[in-house]
């Protein structure tokens, strides 16, 4: 079950004369959440941009599931910090958005009217069904005006994984909400990836596979299974941010108490190898997830 | 009173009213007094008249069967009594009273009029001032929108229109009337082709900017990981999304467009609001003017009410 829905291939990108990301090389398996951490200004939005599509990188390759990377596609989904929602829908059709977009056409809805209403009873059904995934059922008929923060990105995330895209990339999706619904969704995190694990069990491809940028290393221990640095401070650190840190992060359930003491040694050993700018030793004894599965 | 302190709503109907209240009070007494001054120029006419009848009359005592003093007797009375009745019927056309507005205006044009018999001026004008409006503004309004959006979404077609509209925008469209006058002629389609050409640029450029400035870019982006086409983009969510913004841009240019149509219809125009205007003007008898000015001001108003309404009707999510 190692199937590898991301890849990047020697990814570098620069603006002009300034240089940001250099020699990216990295794999994501399918089920795995892995989160992206790395000093300010490093060029995470970059990369994910370039994961994205929205700005393909000037040098080197990125595939979703093996197709070449060029443009926004269904593949790669994505839960922006802001401006997540259409202000103009309500919750429930926020979700059923993108069903809509992607099985029927804007000729197709003009044409065949009836048919259309059909689909749209069942997508609106699907789009209920995520939103209790979601713990939002009762929000439905909401418009994101009428919704907290946490809610939005709740509905967000719900609009996103309906798509069932190989990856969905989170960019620093709690970091304008407080600390009680930043737990709250980080269980939900947790809970999807419980869902994976008995894929994985019954043998069957893990549903989310998950990309989180975030800026706390907490959150970042907590809710991944694997995290990546990404820097600037390292041996030929002028050339552009590379991954410099690779590492399995441990699994809890939702509801487990947090192990304070695992997280303090992950994250001194972060610390040293990402955000550390004297530290600029030879990085090879941290980028060592897939080293360490085998 | 602290600055930008609310006051109940009572108040503000009190205070509202009062204005109105003091305003038709004030025109009321301008008008009468206008007329009483008419009436009294009117009645100086008569006291030379009553002295020669008098004189008359005291000739007419002494010689009772003068023939001729019998006629111009009656021939006085009866100069008498017409500039008495020229007193009752003295009005300044200029400054109507109501009275005056709602014989020489509102009855005049709704009773039958004109050469023939069925043409009632109310109904005329508003048919032709209407019809030319709501014409113009349909095919300016789809015109604008559809220009608007493309540039918002493109940007090889925004750098195309954008010099050139912002240019034209800027060019009155009173002074443009000619250009139509010309080129069109002075017909119903000359109307609709001013209105849409009077509102376009600015509209359009409008449309362009929302579009540009109210999508966030996340949201485009996301359209598409959604399995978004281009189309779809367009109507789907940038549409959507500037909508109630749409709504109110049309209504900031029902303004201008009335204004360009009224010139117009002054200008050359054999029916409509703007002729009638200009025919009662060259009389300078201002009682319909008034009462169409009256009418004009109610129909922007409610058009103005139409607009708000159907926005809040399609855009429930868009707060005031």
């Amino acid at each position: 079950m190692n199937e590898i829905v991301l890849e990047c291939r020697d990814v570098g990108h620069w603006f002009g004369s300034n240089r940001v990301l250099n020699g990216i090389n990295l794999q994501v398996a399918a089920g795995q959440i892995v989160a992206l951490v790395g000093p300010s200004g490093c060029g995470k939005s970059t990369l994910l941009r370039a994961i994205l599509g929205t700005h393909p990188p000037k040098q080197g390759d990125i595939l979703a599931n093996g197709r070449k990377v060029t443009r926004p596609n269904r593949d790669v989904g994505i839960v922006y910090q802001n401006y997540s929602l259409y202000d103009f829908l309500t919750a429930r059709d926020n979700v059923a958005f993108g069903l809509m977009l992607d099985e029927t056409s804007l000729l197709t809805r003009c044409l065949k009217p009836f048919e259309y209403r059909k689909l749209r009873g069942v997508h609106r059904e699907k789009a209920i069904a995520y939103l209790e995934k979601v713990g939002l059922a009762k929000a439905a008929h909401l418009f994101p005006a009428e919704m907290s923060g946490g809610m939005r990105q709740r509905v967000a995330i719900a609009q996103a994984l309906i798509m069932e895209p190989q990856i969905l990339l989170l960019d620093e999706p709690f970091g304008a909400l407080d600390e009680a619904t930043r737990e709250e969704l980080q269980m939900m995190l947790l809970r999807l990836y419980q869902e994976n694990r008995e894929a994985k069990q019954a043998g069957v491809k893990p549903p989310y596979t998950i990309l989180i940028v975030t800026h706390e290393l907490n959150e970042a221990i907590y809710v991944s299974d694997r995290v990546l640095g990404l820097s600037q401070y390292h041996e030929g650190g002028e050339q552009g941010a590379t991954i410099v840190y690779d590492k399995a992060a441990p699994v809890f359930n939702p509801g487990d108490a947090r192990n304070f003491e695992e997280f303090e040694r992950q994250k001194n050993e972060l610390r040293n190898a990402v955000f550390d700018p004297e530290q600029n030793q030879h990085h090879a004894e941290y980028v060592a997830f897939w080293k360490n599965l085998k | 009173m602290l600055v930008g302190q609310p006051i109940p709503l009572s108040q503000r109907i009190l205070l509202g009213a009062t204005c109105i209240l003091l305003l038709i009070g004030a025109y009321t007494i301008w008008s009468e007094t206008l007329s009483y001054r008419k009436r009294e120029e009117v009645a100086k006419k008569l006291p030379p008249l009553k002295s020669d009848l008098e004189t008359i009359e005291a000739q007419l005592a002494s010689t009772p069967d003068e023939s001729d003093l019998v006629q111009a007797k009656q021939d006085l009375q009866d100069r008498i009594s017409r500039v008495e009745r020229d007193v009752l019927a003295a009005k300044d056309r200029r400054v109507p009273t109501w009275k005056t507005l709602y014989t020489d205006g509102l009855l005049r044009v709704t009773e039958g009029q004109g050469l023939k018999k069925n043409e009632y001026w109310l109904w005329e004008d508003s048919k032709a001032t209407a019809s030319r409006l709501i014409s113009g503004m349909l095919a300016g309004v789809v015109l604008s929108l559809g220009l608007g959006i493309l540039m918002g979404a493109y940007s090889p077609i925004e750098a195309f229109f954008l010099p050139t509209l912002s240019f034209l925008a800027k060019i009155p469209p009173t002074a443009m009337l000619v250009v139509f006058f010309i080129l069109v002629g002075v017909g119903e389609d000359m109307y609709v082709t001013m209105i849409v050409f009077g509102m376009l640029p600015t509209l359009a450029i409008a449309v362009f900017q929302s579009a540009k400035k109210d999508v966030p870019e996340s949201l485009i982006y996301k359209a598409y990981t959604l399995g978004g086409s281009d189309a779809e983009l367009i109507w789907n969510v940038i549409f959507k999304q500037i909508l109630p913004r749409m709504i109110d841009a049309i209504r900031l240019q029902l303004g201008p467009a009335m204004v360009l149509l009224v010139a117009a219809e002054w200008m050359v125009a054999g029916e409509g609001f703007g002729y009638r205007l200009r025919l009662f003007y060259q009389r300078t008898d201002m009682s319909v003017p008034y009462l169409y000015l009256m009418i004009l001001g109610v129909a922007g108003l409610t058009m103005d009410y139409m607009l708000i309404f159907f926005r809040r009707y399609l855009c429930p999510w868009f707060g005031e």
